[in-house]
């Protein structure tokens, strides 16, 4: 599904973000890529759909080098690879479910996205995600009057809108509260499940990569420092990827907090 | 802990910055010594008293109910200044789009400078001089008013608008690149939901500026409620220019409050 044949990604900075990835992950896998910031994991994902240039190597998604695609191909790929982002990447002002059919842009031309001409099924397709993440009833609002923890399922149902085969989340719960993280992690595990869609998530926090992941890739410097399923993962292999041994700081803490709660859902 | 040595408030300076300071004070001391000596304070005493003409200004056309009947024709004339514009901020504003995305910085890269430096050209040139281009080439009344009015308009809200677009979130616009948005749709979906209720402000604050523009505009034949103000000012006919400024007052108050309290709730 995507491979990564002897990647390098030099910035024009000269700061190497990637040295020689050779990385394969198979169609459905949810993969989370651990390291410390400035290791590469953003870099790495971005690369993927292009939202970076690798230097050199080859990049395969689906059976085609992406590493020299132009314009047009280039939305096609990204038609096909959806991401979810840090800080949601939203607009506020626009309405929830605006904000879901954006997601569907990439499939739909030009002057049929200005007119807001959306097809009924891709529609019901958006509410269909909106009632996936349980935000269905928020569509008509405000995007801005939704909780963080909201916002971002926003943005997952953005994501499943476009009917992607890929989805890639770059520190999707670094700007949540622990509790409202797994909600989120959960929810995107769920989805990702139940499409069939690989998905390639980078974290921070190790406890919540060891809960999620299928598989862990461990970076460290822009290399590729452990690679396989979380039944091979052993506590020294923190240690090898960060570089340092593991500190509180490192985990983000046990799911046992009480479950979020709709304000708006109580005073009713 | 060890005592630092005496801290100051302020950061200690350089000298070369102190000097530079210094010139900076000088020049300002000499422009002003130069601007108080040039303007002539006296003042060259009229055979009619200040307080008289203030009296038929602004009081004889509230008292004497011989003026009221000319107040409808004033206000039919201050309807139509207004109408100037408002068709003239409505063709602005159409026109400001397009420009206002040409000049932003975040969009066009250096090419914006060039419809950024248009911008400033046509906002360095007063209204009233357009006017008269206008009068001269389409002829005398409001349609030249209303082309005086938005050519002027475009350079404001214009240069408005692009600093609207260049202070937005541009996380957004990368999700819909990300999604294969081409330009148009990142454009659609990620700009345009961001900026409209600031570019709607902006058009409302303008349409204010020009309403107390038009009123100005008929002095050169471009239609409005100017003309007979400025031929009455010419007869001494304090009563009549009262009248007028009276209503345009009124008018003029009416509709910053009006508008204000819009553009409040825009945003």
């Amino acid at each position: 599904m995507i491979e990564f044949k002897d990647v390098s990604l030099v910035y024009p900075n000269g700061f190497k973000g990637l040295k020689n990835i050779n990385l394969k992950i198979e169609k459905g896998e949810f993969v989370v890529i651990v390291g410390m910031s400035g290791a590469g994991k953003s870099t790495l994902i971005r690369s993927i759909n292009r939202m970076v240039q690798p230097t050199s190597g080859q990049l395969i998604v689906n059976g085609r080098d992406i590493t020299n695609l132009k314009d047009r191909q280039l939305r096609g790929l990204r038609t096909n690879v959806g991401m979810i982002f840090q800080s949601y990447n939203i607009v506020k002002r626009m309405s929830v479910l605006r904000n879901v059919l954006a997601g569907r842009l990439g499939h739909t031309g030009t002057l049929r996205s200005i007119l807001g001409w959306f097809p009924q099924s891709d529609l019901q397709l958006a509410m269909r995600n909106l009632e996936r993440v349980g935000i269905d009833s928020k569509a008509y609002q405000r995007a801005s009057n939704l909780s963080g923890g909201q916002q971002q399922r926003i943005s997952i149902a953005r994501v499943l809108t476009q009917e992607p085969a890929v989805i890639l989340a770059d520190e999707p719960v670094a700007s949540l509260d622990p509790p409202t993280s797994h909600k989120v992690m959960k929810d995107l595990k769920k989805v990702s499940k139940e499409d069939g869609l690989t998905t390639i998530v980078n974290l921070h926090f190790i406890d919540m990569a060891m809960e999620y992941a299928d598989r862990i890739i461990g970076l460290r410097d822009g290399e590729l420092v452990f690679d396989g399923p979380i039944s091979e993962v052993t506590p020294e292999t923190f240690v090898e990827i960060y570089g340092r041994p593991i500190k509180e700081d490192d985990l983000l803490g046990k799911d046992d907090e009480p479950e979020e709660v709709d304000l708006e859902d109580v005073v009713k | 802990m060890e005592n630092r040595d005496k801290v100051k408030i302020n950061q200690l300076f350089s000298r070369k910055k102190k000097m530079y300071t210094a010139a900076i004070l000088i020049i300002l001391a000499a422009v002003y010594i130069v601007a108080f000596l040039s303007t002539p304070f006296t003042i060259r005493s009229s055979s009619v008293s200040t307080l008289e003409t203030l009296r038929r200004l602004f009081i004889e056309p509230l008292i004497n109910p011989e003026y009221y009947s000319g107040y409808l024709e004033m206000i039919e004339l201050m309807l139509e200044t207004i109408a100037i514009a408002y068709a003239g901020v409505t063709v602005a504003t159409i026109i400001a789009v397009p420009v206002g995305f040409l000049a932003a910085r975040n969009l066009l890269g250096p090419l914006s400078y060039l419809a950024k430096a248009l911008l400033n050209a046509i906002r360095a040139i007063p209204e009233l001089i357009f006017a008269i281009i206008f009068v001269a080439s389409v002829g005398i009344g409001p349609y030249a008013g209303v082309l005086a009015i938005s050519i002027n308009s475009v350079g404001m809200i214009g240069k408005l608008y692009a600093e609207v677009i260049e202070s937005i979130d541009e996380e957004p616009l990368e999700a819909i690149r990300a999604s294969g948005g081409n330009r148009i749709q990142v454009i659609w979906y990620g700009v345009l939901p961001q900026v409209l209720p600031e570019f709607v402000s902006y058009s409302l604050y303008r349409f204010e500026i020009d309403v107390r523009a038009s009123t100005v505009l008929g002095i050169v034949g471009a239609g409005g409620i100017g003309a007979p103000l400025i031929l009455a000012t010419w007869q001494r006919n304090w009563e009549d220019v009262g009248m007028i400024l009276i209503v345009v007052v009124v008018f003029v108050s009416i509709i910053d409050i009006l508008s204000g309290q819009i553009r409040k709730r825009l945003t």
